[in-house]
């Protein structure tokens, strides 16, 4: 019995070595699919070249998924290390108080890769002044064209429409030449039209966009979100518009593309490689333009979409080191490179930029460079900085409703001032809670 | 009378009780007063942090037009499902109990969509009725020359939504019908044809009283089914869309608890939806006992 007991102990003893030697470290992500194992292969690599950490990676579901499981598990005390959260969870995430201010912990020595951030997506991510979290996956909208189709269309292929009439007129001509039996599509989602407001110069909420102080009023009715509803709907009741029905649905859009029922579509530049591939498979020519933006509006620039990587509170410091050390390896020069190439997302770095550059990427892969050079071209101001406000996910529920409602005929005015006051509700009833 | 004939000890019932006890008390009871309590909070981040605001909850609810929308939709979306999904069950059955040759076959098929996931036949149906590439519309357009947009009508989208609810629950109550069916007694039938009752009357008049407390039985899952279960259908549909047009209680609860963090507006509606379906069972039994015949 005895000696039973010096073996259990001294098994025990081991284990506990060996627990020391490795700091475990989990991080969970939203993203499904291919993307899975791309992470996977990175995290391997990293696990391989830091022999005194082990990152385990969980693909948690959704972002909302995602950032429930965390808040979750750090209501029970065990929380992972690292989370992906998206951009619109970012005020959440940060009245949450789950999560250090990243910034703060960073060592001197790497302090220069926060400085190496692209300078919109610093501007989306700084809160202010500082990283809350380490930005990862950022993208914005573009328009996907079908060059074979504008070419029947007797449209150059090689000039997009740039504006909301061009996009009209262009929908003209090859509905009429029935080129395809629809023009446009893009996934009947708010942040197309958060893009837009931000196009146009315009703010989605007070206090600076939510940037300045805590948002208190969200501005749906406005002239810029007028002018948005104006040619959605025109596009939509001549026909040239189409979308499956369902909101939010990325896939059927994609769909309704890549199988030639539409000529056009405007959706992320996450998707370009899926794009290439889809268009090479469906046997026709891709084309990439810049977002249309509204007539006689200055272009202001986009909103950079996408998440980054969280640290959550509460961890031994050795293992809150390591999963920096972690999170900085991910997001390094080399690592945002590859990510691009595999994804379309952009490269954050502007060392990355550098590489690609060098490498001649972007003449090679001429669909990744409108992506790209609309995001450099993005003014630095509040509305491309990106609204702040806690209750974002239910606000893009009441902008998508009131869109449907604007297609079944509701007058537009009346549609913008009813979902601009349930918004205002929204907003006040979250920021109650969370002063509590 | 002795209660405890079969047990010498007092303990001992309560002892053998007790598991089955425990897995209620954490699975079950728990939860639901947990769900009373919390719909008396202001909620944030899933329980992170709470505070007590009595029956405003309840009043935010009832007060907002867009939920006393959500819950007309629950009910015409509950009566129509409930309703189809049991005549056209029983119309099935009635054709599936004859003894026609490849008998088996058909019911097997009729009970298939049952034994499907919803989830999957959510997307199935999404595949099916895309306004621009599903195979329905392509079907419609080469033969009436017709592309309805599913999903962008509020009617349609209720309609197809009830449909697909449908489609999917008819293959149980076959399985009960015809399992009724089987079991009625043969001598009151053969009774009645040889007093040369049409088939008409033979069904109205016997069979579909003798199956009345088949139908008591799945009247009431039927109704927990178009309740509760609906959510994959909508979910992966509609979303509630257009503008709120198929948004039912059981979406919106999901969506207010686990999208918008608004745990404290999510349980009160769970406690609603709890109070109308608890009702709803007591009407029927209410309703039902003096006219279900069981036999005997």
């Amino acid at each position: 019995m005895k000696r039973l007991a010096t073996v259990v102990g001294l098994s025990a003893l081991l284990g506990f070595a060996f627990a020391a030697e490795k700091v475990q470290i989990t991080f969970w992500h939203a993203f499904g699919g291919g993307r899975t194992a791309f992470i996977q292969r990175a995290v391997e690599d990293f696990n391989y070249t830091h022999p005194g950490i082990e990152v385990k990676v969980e693909y948690k579901g959704s972002y909302r998924d995602t950032l429930n499981a965390a808040i979750l598990a750090a209501k029970q005390g065990n929380a992972p290390h690292i989370v992906q959260i998206f951009e619109v969870g970012s005020q959440l995430a940060l009245d949450s108080g789950i999560f250090v201010p990243i910034e703060n912990y960073v060592p001197a020595d790497l302090k220069f890769q926060l400085d190496d951030y692209i300078k919109p997506v610093a501007n989306y991510y700084r809160i202010g002044g500082k990283f809350n979290s380490i930005p990862w996956n950022s993208s914005n909208p573009i328009l996907y064209y079908n060059k074979d189709i504008f070419k029947k269309a007797g449209l150059d292929p090689e000039n997009p429409p740039k504006t909301f009439n061009e996009v009209a007129q262009a929908c003209e001509k090859i509905i009429a030449s029935k080129a395809a039996p629809k023009c446009i599509t893009w996934p009947l989602h708010s942040w197309f039209v958060e893009q837009w407001i931000a196009e146009q110069g315009a703010l989605l909420a007070n206090n600076e966009n939510g940037r300045a102080a805590r948002a208190t009023n969200v501005y749906i009715d406005s002239e810029a979100m007028k002018r948005i509803m104006k040619w959605w709907k025109g596009l939509y009741d001549k026909g040239y518009y189409t979308y499956t029905g369902k909101p939010e649905d990325w896939d059927g859009a994609n769909q309704l593309f890549v199988s030639q029922q539409a000529a056009m579509e405007i959706t992320s530049t996450s998707d370009v490689t899926f794009m290439q591939n889809a268009s090479f498979e469906n046997g026709f020519e891709l084309g990439t333009g810049f977002l249309p933006v509204p007539d006689g509006v200055e272009r202001n620039g986009t909103v950079v979409g996408g998440a980054s990587l969280w640290l959550t509170k509460g961890h031994p410091q050795e293992e809150q080191e390591a999963a920096l050390t972690f999170l900085l390896w991910f997001t390094n020069t080399e690592n945002m490179v590859r990510w691009h190439k595999g994804t379309g997302y952009f490269p954050v770095l502007n060392t990355s930029v550098k590489v690609l550059e060098w490498q001649n990427w972007f003449e090679r892969n001429p669909a990744y460079r409108a992506a790209f050079d609309q995001l450099l071209q993005s003014k630095a101001n509040r509305a491309t900085q990106g609204a702040l406000i806690g209750p974002f996910p239910e606000i893009r529920t009441i902008i998508e409703n009131m869109v449907q409602e604007i297609f079944q005929g509701k007058d537009i005015a009346k549609a913008l001032s009813e979902a601009d006051a349930q918004a205002d509700q929204a907003l006040k009833r979250y920021n109650a809670s969370v002063k509590k | 009378m002795d209660t405890h004939a079969a047990y010498k000890s007092r303990w001992l019932p309560w002892v053998l009780l007790l598991p089955s006890f425990v897995i209620l008390i954490l699975f079950l009871y728990y939860p639901t007063i947990e769900t009373f309590v919390l719909s008396l909070y202001q909620v944030a981040f899933l329980g992170l942090s709470k505070s007590f605001v009595g029956i405003e909850n309840y009043k935010i609810l009832f007060t907002d037009p867009e939920y006393l929308q959500i819950f007309k939709n629950t009910v015409v979306f509950a009566f129509f499902v409930v309703i189809f999904s049991m005549a056209v069950g029983l119309a099935l059955s009635v054709l599936a109990n004859q003894r026609v040759s490849g008998w088996r076959i058909y019911r097997l098929l009729l009970i298939w969509p049952y034994a499907l996931s919803p989830a999957v036949a959510g997307v199935i149906f999404l595949f099916m009725f895309n306004p621009q590439s599903g195979i329905v519309n392509y079907l419609l357009t080469i033969t009436l020359g017709i592309a309805p947009d599913w999903l962008t009508n509020p009617t349609l989208a209720m309609g197809l939504l009830v449909f697909v609810a449908v489609w999917k629950n008819v293959g149980y109550n076959v399985v009960f019908y015809i399992a009724g069916l089987q079991n009625l007694p043969g001598e009151v039938l053969e009774a009645a044809l040889i007093d040369g009752a049409t088939p008409w009357q033979r069904f109205w008049r016997v069979t579909f009283p003798l199956l009345s407390p088949m139908t008591f039985f799945l009247l009431i899952i039927n109704t927990i089914y178009a309740f509760f279960e609906a959510f994959p259908f909508v979910d992966l549909l509609t979303k509630g869309g257009p503008s709120n047009a198929t948004n039912i209680l059981i979406f919106n609860i999901y969506r207010d608890g686990f999208e918008y963090y608004k745990t404290g507006m999510a349980a009160a509606q769970s406690v609603i939806l709890f109070i109308a379906v608890v009702f709803l069972t007591i009407l029927q039994f209410r309703v039902g006992e003096g006219r279900v015949h069981y036999g005997g």
